[in-house]
Order: structure tokens, then sequence, then C-alpha cells
């Protein structure tokens, strides 16, 4: 009797221990005094029932130990053993092992929750190739000499990937001018990537060689409401109309970026309607106007991933087939991004130079406009100086928000028949809603030389990108 | 106030504001560059190869604008934008296959 129930309390079972507390508990009583039965005396016949019952449920008990450990082997459990005592609760087992379903099933079911998931996932707006991004702006602006006025803009980019290696880009800019809404094509340019390291593209596309064109004139980019003299519509033209060769060849840790492109030439303007405009460069030149090319590149190279500093030239005839002067464009930038522990927060420092230069040439020859003969060099340059800095590591979450930007820009161009250069100062204060929103504050004091009026302006802009 | 701060802007004159501003630059990259050289000198200075999605990620994007979320977009939208910015960021085939990995698994 007492080898049996060690055995029992070894299976873990509180049914078993129950049924062996209730063996145990009058045996024990039986034998501390056997002379006078005490009223719960247990009969022989209940005695066999009880261990009958134990029996029975040990062996219910290891049956179903087979069966999970034949689940756990990934086989199918085998029927457990069945007597007439035990049916009841063997079906209780049943239930058990049917609960878990099996592995054809697990698959099935995990086979319908990824298709389940790709149809959920295809309903999310741009999970085609396709891509609206851009920007908008709306600002206000009071300058000197002129009357203060809101502007607002909106650009769309829509960017699709026609296949891993074929690429298109168009946008499009609204913006008011003159009382009317207009609408340019800033961009339409088809990519094809050649081979991991050179790309192609055709149509019309950012100006290569100018960086502040190509990377930092969108709103949401540029720290200032407005855009710096002489690189941003001034020296070099906004967009081409051609076809670039681009790539960049990882050089250890440093890179070396290149763009090489062909494009339609600049128009020279060589009439008297505008005094201030005779010799200087018209962007772009669609039409082609003359039927000149230019061609052109950009080098960038990236010592460290927070400094780049590049160089750009363009280079064509310009003007009248019979008489076209050279022009050559060139630019140098700096660019320098760092997040910096020591100064808290994140410094950003810009900087680029142009240059024009419009060979000699003699307009209105023969006098038939009346200015003329008229004959110069048109020689200009001007660029910028800028520096920004946000506070990225203080913990305050509204001031690390806030970013001061300084700059200076100007524009030489005394020798033309503009007839003056011009230097500015802008301080501006940015705040960021979002990484891509930003209000921007600035004030503007400019300076020109040679008698021109100067005009200071105080700007206020809202940017968001999307 | 606005003529004496061009006088002396014209005192200054463009020369000295440009030295200037390259003795404050040389004091900025001297800050990266002493770290840089410490890190080429030991044969550690990592190429892409060796950087994490969120390293490059962190690295390239912040050199033309603010870095946005990875929830920005979604998955097949940042397909999309990364071509995009492959082209005209001329960022490596490494450079591209990671961050568009890093953007993709956090959004």
């Amino acid at each position: 009797m007492n080898r049996t129930i060690p055995s029992v309390v070894n299976l873990a079972s509180l049914c078993a221990l129950g049924a062996a507390a209730l063996l145990f508990a009058p045996f024990t009583v039986a034998a501390q005094d056997a002379a006078a039965p005490p009223p719960d005396y247990v009969s022989r016949a209940e005695y066999d029932k009880l261990k009958a019952d134990h029996e029975a449920m040990k062996k219910e008990l290891d049956a179903l130990k087979t069966a999970v450990q034949q689940m756990a082997n990934g086989t199918a459990p085998a029927a457990p053993a069945e007597g007439p005592a035990t049916a009841g609760k063997q079906s209780e087992g049943k239930q058990v092992v049917s609960a878990v379903p099996p592995q054809g099933a697990t698959d099935e079911l995990r086979q319908e929750v990824e298709t389940l998931k790709t149809q959920v996932k295809e309903t999310f707006p741009g999970t085609t190739k396709f891509l609206l991004a851009g920007y908008g702006t709306a600002g206000f602006t009071a300058r000197s000499g002129e009357d203060p006025s809101f502007d607002a803009s909106f650009n769309a980019l829509f960017l699709y990937k026609l296949t891993e290696r074929l690429f298109f880009e168009g946008e499009m800019e609204l913006e008011f001018e003159d009382n009317n809404t207009t609408i340019n094509l800033e961009v339409a340019q088809a990519s094809y990537l050649l081979n991991d390291y050179m790309t192609i593209g055709v149509g019309r596309f950012l100006n290569p060689m100018n960086f502040f064109v190509e990377r930092q004139h969108m709103n949401w980019v540029n720290k200032l409401p407005d855009k710096p003299l002489a690189v941003y519509d001034g020296l070099f033209p906004e967009s081409d109309l051609g076809a670039q060769l681009r790539g960049v060849i990882p050089i250890g840790p440093t890179k070396l970026e290149y763009v090489g492109f062909v494009a339609n030439a600049p128009d020279l303007i060589t009439s008297f309607d505008d005094p201030t405009a005779v010799g200087m460069l018209s962007f772009p030149n669609t039409g082609n106007f003359g039927g000149h090319v230019a061609v052109g590149g950009h080098i960038g190279f990236i010592p460290i991933p927070q400094l780049e500093i590049g160089y750009g030239i363009q280079r064509s005839k310009v003007g009248p087939r019979d008489t076209a002067a050279e022009n050559i464009l060139q630019s140098v930038d700096f660019n320098y991004v760092r997040d910096s522990t020591l100064l808290k927060g994140l410094i950003n420092f810009r900087a680029q130079w142009g240059w024009s230069h419009v060979g000699h040439l003699v307009y209105d020859p023969n006098g038939a406009q009346g200015f003329g003969p008229l004959d110069f060099n048109n020689n200009r340059n001007g660029g910028y100086v800028q520096l920004a800095y946000r506070p990225t590591h203080v913990d305050n979450d509204f001031i690390k928000n806030f970013e001061p930007v300084l700059r200076y820009d100007r524009l030489n161009q005394l020798h033309t028949p503009v007839g003056f250069d011009e230097q500015r100062w802008t301080l501006g204060l940015n705040y960021w809603v979002t990484p891509s929103a930003v209000v921007k504050v600035a004030y503007e004091l400019d300076n020109k030389n040679a008698g021109a009026r100067d005009q200071d302006a105080f700007m206020l802009q809202m940017a968001v990108g999307f | 106030m606005k003529k004496l701060v061009f006088r002396i802007c014209k005192c200054i004159g463009l020369p000295l504001a440009a030295v200037i501003s390259w003795a404050a630059l040389t004091w900025l990259i001297g800050c990266a560059a002493n770290k840089q050289s410490a890190e080429v000198a030991a044969g550690t200075t990592p190429s892409a190869t060796e950087k994490s999605g969120a390293q490059l990620w962190a690295e390239n994007c912040v050199r033309c604008h603010n870095i946005r979320s990875p929830s920005s977009y979604s998955p097949a939208q940042w397909e999309v934008a990364m071509m995009h910015m492959r082209i005209r960021a001329n960022l490596t085939p490494e450079e591209h296959k990671k961050i568009l990995a890093f953007l993709k698994a956090g959004s």
C-alpha cells in the first residue's frame, strides 16, 4: 500500500493527490485506534472502489502524457486506450488534443493572413509606384519702395518609378505673378540607371552645375524666405533642357559625385526693350534661339560625410548665330552640415559663388535700335554665405525647434547696363513645426551702390514640404 | 544704424569677412576632422558598406534637408522617394539599399 502512494504523488495531478489523500487518511486513523472504529470508518468495498478509480486516473494521465509527447514530436496522437469507466474523461482528453490544429491547417492560416496583409497594404495611398510629393508656401513681404503683399505658391512633384532602372520626375509650379496665376513646368525628366554608378537623364532638369538650385531652392529646404542673389534667378539658369549623365564613385570612405550635361544654350538679350537687360542672358531658352548647345558639368567631393565641396561649369555660344559671343558660367560651392555635441546642435554652413562671362559683342551695331553701337564684355559675379544653427541637443522641446539664420549675399554688376552692385545682410529666425514644415521670419538690409535705391525688407513665410 | 552696419562691413571688406568665415570653418571642421583623422590613422574610418542604414540615413539626408521620420511614408512610397533621392543626391547603390531598408522597416 505504502509503495503505491508515492508513485501517485509523482504524477503531479491534483485529482490523483485527492484520491491518495482519501485513501491514506482512513488507513492512518484506523492504525491509530483499531479498537474503536471512528464514525468515518471506510469499508473494504469503499476502499476497493477508490483504488479502482485511482488506477483508472493513473492510466488516463499516462495516455495524456503519451499524446502530448506525440504532438510535440509532430506525429498524430494515437487514440488512447479506453475502458468503460474512463470513457467520459477520455472524451475530454480528445477535446484538448483537437484544439491544436494540424500542421497543414497552420500553414494554410498563415498563408491566408499574409494574403490579407498584402491586400490591406494595397489599399494604402501611394502603394503603387507613383508618389505625389512637393511643397507649398504662404508668405508676406514688406519691401521698401514697393507695396507690401501676401503671396502663395505650390509646387507639385510627380514621381513615378516605372521599373527598377527607369524613373520619371515631373515638377509643376503654380504661383501668383502680376495678378495672374502662372503655371511653370520646372522639371520633366526621364532617368535610366545604366549601372550602379551611372544614370542618364533626358528632358528638363534642374541646372546640375548650380548646387543651390539643385539641392537647396525648395522653400522648405531653403533657410530664409527669399533666395540668395546671383545663384538663383541671377547668373545661372534654374533648369536646362537637354540630357545629363550623372553618378557617384565611392572612394573608400569618401565619395566623388559627377554630372555632365548638354542642353540648349541661354539666349542673349540684344534688343533695347529693357535698357538694363542688354547683354544679359535669358533663361530658359526652350526654343533654343540662336541654335547653340551648352556643355557643362559639376563635380562634388565629399571627404567626410559632413562636408561637400563642388565646382560647376557651363560653356556655350550665345546670341545671333553670325555674331555669337562666348559664354562661360562657373560656380564653386561649399556645404558643411554637422551635428555637434559640443555646440549642442546642428550647424549648417553653406557658401556658393558664381561667375558669368559673356564675351565681347557689339550691340545695335548700326544704330537701328537707337542705342548703338554699344560694345562690352558682360562680366558679373556674386553669391552667398549662410550660417544657421539649431539647438537640437537642448532638452527643451520648444527651444530646440528654433533656428537663427544669418546670410550675406551679393551681386556685382556695376560695369554692365544694370550699373550697380548690390549686397544684403539677412537675419532670420525659423521655427520648425515638423521636420518639413517651417515658419520663417526675416529682416533684410539691402545696400546698392552707384545711387541705386536700397530696398530693405521684412519677410514672413510658412513653408511645408510633403 | 543701417549705414553703420554697412560702413563696418565696407571697412571690414569681403576679404576679411571671408577670412573670418574660413577661421570659423576651420574650427568647425577641425572638430570633425580630428575625430576623422584619428579614425583614418587607426584604419577604422567606416565606408558605406560598414555603416548601418540608420547611420547613412542621418549622414546623407541631413546634408541637404532635415531628416524625415521613416513613418512619413509607407514602404511603397519610400521605394519611389528613395529612387528619386538616389538620382538627385547621387547616392551609391549600397547607401540606397541600406537607407531604403531602414526606412521601410520603420515605416
